[in-house]
């Protein structure tokens, strides 16, 4: 294997976990609160049917192919030429994402922390940083990941804070116009929970396999749970005014002020996010390396490592001109786009995996019945 | 780089014959004749005007010859209860030698060689060699005695409450001081000698049943691997055996306390004593456990977890706090409160430099401040910290050449430094921590991030001997959180740390929790 590290599925579930919520916190209160209004704290749970059915696609593959990848197994199920185009598209889909992410994540620090830093220093330094960690290989992911999941729930520890500027009144009327907003506010992160997706591509490397499931239902449902926490504290301390705010988290934060000495903890925020996002654009750097060295039947995966990181750096200027063309795709095009990808395609896999497996038993069980059937002929021409 | 190292071994290989040849060709068996056997020491011994030849004949007949180094054996006792009882006794021509040994020399230790090589070996640890004639067979006299010094407290691993004895230079004070702790013929103490010159000696020692045998036979492996003309200290050891060279990160702990070398062999760990130091080796070793100080077991539980989170807050403080300080005033103005921004932005008035430049001049100047008290003779020393109080202290700001919140920031650095309780781990975060200063000058708290993820990396990367290095928190062992995170009461150290491979996990018996109610019934 091209990989000799091993994780458990406690650090697979957490590496999902932050390359879920990493890029998902900062925005989906405003997005889902555009269409949902009020109910804004409702749409998470809509939205996590999506991440369970990917899990539940990822984990069934994985069953079937235990030792492969998404990229690997395609060709065994759709056949070589086919599976391997699919192989293709999926890895120009996952070299795209990362660079989208790595360009969101730097429009973010621009436009929040470091207005006079040239953008392309942001995404180079993190992607840079990135390749350490994917050269570095799957355990130590695994490890990075689990070490910061507790810095990453870190803010959450401050939001009591906000109770002083929270209304409860923001909640009602409850489902004013029945669950038809909630449903549409829910289409956004829905493409967040897609990304669970990648999993598939660490799912090879879980010593505890069998927990690989449970593990993956409660990443799930831990991140339906922070969004739709984070997403009522929203909604408390703004109203239906959160979607105005581009990243309304942000703002939040900086409403804190312990003892009128701590204040502007939005830094804060932001040091911890920037661990988040570390985890989650390695994770998707590292699904890219991977998936195009087992595409290609490299025999390591290192020397391609610095390559990738270039075209994700440059596909992260390619892809978008601006901060608005970055959100319009978000809102527009990504809530199709990913879950088409990581979602529907696996789940296609899976049905056709699962005829092909079926159609297997169907014909061994005729070979072996057949044989059979003859003997018995025989026995009763005999009696 | 391959034709190199292939150079070098070669190099090595042509050496070390050479080396052989000067001192003696492999294996040459002892003669019949005496006056053979003395040729050949004193054309081995040429010019070794410390090494001492007495002839004399063992009751008046039978010629024989005395070998020693002057100051490493104990003469006194070589004259009276060898050469004296040897020259008054009478021996019949051909008895055997351990007859001699049996009847005549009170002496406990003494050993029976054949070869050249054996007597070379005994008379350089300070045995005395016996040569008789008409014998092809020496005797060495377990007579070895040198100065040494005496047993003293640690210096560089303090404590107010625990043992106060400290290894020293010599490797058998240090052993016996290991068996007067652990009793048991379990511990194994196993011998070899590395150093084609100095020829010191090694000692890897372990507690059979509680350590891992792959790991013994893996360190033992990697000391056999060593091809090496010396060995002066530890640390030659250590760099040729640690799994990770290029890191800052020490992988191997160092300690000059039996008691810690004690209890990290009941952990299940594997200790390496060197001839000629203090200093002991221990692994596998973990980030956490350098943070470790033997005292935390010594104390209160609730007082020692107490000051093992204050020693982790300031190791933080440590590796971030003058990277923070710079990012803060470059970048993050927004992030200090105003009345504290407003002070210090009074305080840099006048200063010319960036605050980039005045953090790498002030810590530099107290890293080389730390440097010259260490090394300078202690007359000297009291000069250094009056000067150092001027150069990093009031008469610095006064003069505007830095900030009086500079001074600060580097003071407590410098406290925090010194908490780390073992010296080596100091050091490398000290390193870390102007790469940090740096990326904190030129991307602000993106940067310090930046380095943070870097060095986490770095930290789960690296394994001491097959343990991962941030064990037990990445991977997580909660299972071991007793002992870092916390320090748990002894009732409740159950369990021994997993290391590697098998291991014995029940270290004591369960429900020891002490209390008014506990009677005398064990149920």
């Amino acid at each position: 294997m091209l990989e000799q590290g091993k994780i458990s599925s406690a650090q697979m579930g957490k590496m999902i976990f932050l390359a879920v919520i990493a890029s998902a916190v900062t925005a989906v209160p405003s997005y889902s609160g555009k269409y949902a209004q009020n109910d804004l704290w409702l749409s998470p749970a809509w939205a996590s049917l999506t991440g369970f059915l990917t899990v539940y696609a990822a984990i069934a593959l994985n069953k079937l192919y235990p030792q492969k990848s998404v990229v690997e197994y395609s060709t065994d199920i759709i056949g070589t030429i086919p599976g391997k185009l699919f192989g293709l598209l999926i890895l120009f889909f996952y070299i795209h994402m990362t660079g989208l992410i790595a360009r969101g994540y730097a429009e973010f620090i621009i436009g929040n922390f470091l207005p006079q830093t040239p953008i392309s220093i942001v995404i180079i330094t993190m992607i840079a940083v990135c390749a350490y960690a994917v050269k570095a290989g799957v355990e130590s992911i695994g490890r990075t990941a689990q070490l910061f999941f507790f810095f990453f729930m870190f803010p959450l520890i401050l939001m009591p804070f906000l109770l002083r500027d929270m209304k409860p009144d923001f909640l009602f009327p409850m489902l004013e116009h029945g669950l038809l907003p909630s449903l549409k506010g829910a289409l956004i992160p829905q493409g967040y929970f897609s990304e669970a997706f990648l999993m598939s591509f660490f799912l090879p490397f879980v010593t505890d396999r069998g927990k690989g499931m449970r593990s993956g239902m409660l990443t799930i449902l831990g991140i339906a749970l922070m969004l739709t926490c984070i997403n009522l504290f929203i909604l408390l301390v703004f109203g239906t005014q959160a979607a105005d705010y581009l990243y309304p988290v942000m703002v939040a934060f900086r409403y804190i002020s312990i003892a009128d000495f701590f204040e502007n903890l939005d830094s804060v925020v932001m040091t911890v996010w920037i661990l988040g996002m570390f985890v989650k654009i390695s994770i998707f750097y590292y699904a890219t390396v991977l998936g195009t060295s087992q595409w290609l039947g490299l025999a390591d995966y290192r020397p391609i490592v610095l390559p990738i990181g270039i075209l994700i750096a440059a596909l992260s200027f390619w892809s978008i001109p601006n901060l608005n063309q970055a959100s319009r795709f978000d809102v527009i095009s990504f809530p199709f786009y990913g879950p088409l990808m990581q979602t529907i395609c696996p789940l296609l896999l899976l049905g056709l995996a699962l005829l092909r497996k079926k159609g297997k038993q169907q014909s061994q069980a005729q070979m072996t019945m057949a044989p059979e059937q003859a003997h018995t002929h025989t026995e009763k021409q005999e009696g | 780089m391959g034709s190199l190292s292939e150079n070098a071994r070669k190099w090595w290989r042509s050496h070390k014959q050479k080396t052989q040849q000067q001192t003696a060709p492999s294996h040459t068996p002892l003669q019949k004749q005496l006056a053979d056997n003395e040729q050949r020491l004193r054309d081995l011994y040429a010019n070794c005007s410390d090494v001492v030849f007495r002839s004399f004949r063992i009751g008046g007949t039978i010629r024989a010859l005395a070998i020693y180094i002057d100051g490493l054996t104990n003469q006194e006792e070589l004259e009276r209860s060898v050469l004296s009882v040897l020259m008054q006794t009478k021996l019949p021509k051909d008895s055997p030698l351990t007859k001699l040994l049996d009847n005549l020399v009170p002496v406990t230790k003494s050993r029976e060689m054949s070869t050249v090589e054996q007597c070379l070996e005994a008379i350089a640890n300070g045995n005395p060699v016996l040569l008789i004639d008409q014998q092809e067979r020496a005797i060495a006299f377990g007579l070895a005695r040198w100065e040494k010094r005496q047993i003293e407290e640690p210096v560089a691993e303090g404590v107010v409450r625990g043992p106060r004895e400290g290894f020293t230079e010599s490797l058998h004070v240090n052993t016996a001081l290991l068996r007067r702790q652990i009793k048991t013929p379990a511990l194994k103490m196993e011998q070899m000698q590395i150093g084609g010159y100095t020829q010191t000696q090694v000692v890897l020692a372990y507690i059979e049943g509680i350590v891992d045998e792959d790991l013994v036979a893996e360190v033992r492996a990697r000391l056999g691997r060593i091809e090496i003309d010396g060995v002066l200290e530890s640390g030659y050891i250590e760099e040729l055996i640690e799994d990770h060279p290029a890191s800052p990160f020490p992988q191997i702990l160092t300690t000059e306390r039996p008691d810690v070398t004690c209890g990290n062999l009941l952990e299940g760990r594997i200790a390496i004593l060197v001839d000629g130091t203090p200093f002991v080796l221990i692994a596998p070793t973990t980030l956490f456990s350098l943070l470790q100080s033997s005292e935390d077991y010594y104390q209160r539980s609730l007082a020692s977890t107490t000051i093992r989170w204050l020693r982790y807050l300031f190791t933080a403080i440590s590796f971030l706090l003058p990277s923070l300080y710079v990012a803060l005033i470059t970048f993050h103005h927004e992030m200090v409160p105003t009345s504290l921004l407003i002070s210090m932005a009074a305080s840099r008035e006048a200063v010319p430099f960036p605050a980039l430049v005045e953090a790498l001049l002030m810590e530099i100047t107290f890293e080389a401040l730390r440097e010259a008290g260490v090394r300078l003779p202690k007359q000297v020393g009291a000069a250094v910290s009056i000067v150092g109080a001027l150069v990093i202290g009031q008469a610095a700001v006064q003069a505007g050449l830095v900030s009086a919140p500079m001074v600060i920031v580097v003071a407590i650095t410098g406290i925090a430094s010194f908490m780390i309780p073992h010296y080596i781990a100091g050091i490398a975060i000290r390193l870390l921590r102007f790469p940090m200063m740096f990326l904190a000058g030129s991307l602000g708290l993106l940067g310090i991030m930046l380095g943070i993820i870097v060095t986490v990396i770095h930290l789960s990367t690296i394994r001491s001997l097959g343990v991962p290095y941030l064990t037990p928190v990445g991977p997580i062992k909660v299972a071991e959180w007793k002992d870092t995170l916390v320090r748990a009461p002894w009732w409740m150290m159950n369990t021994r740390p997993h290391l590697t491979g098998d291991y014995q996990k029940i270290r004591q018996g369960a429900n020891q929790k002490p209390g008014p109610k506990k009677g005398g019934d064990p149920a």
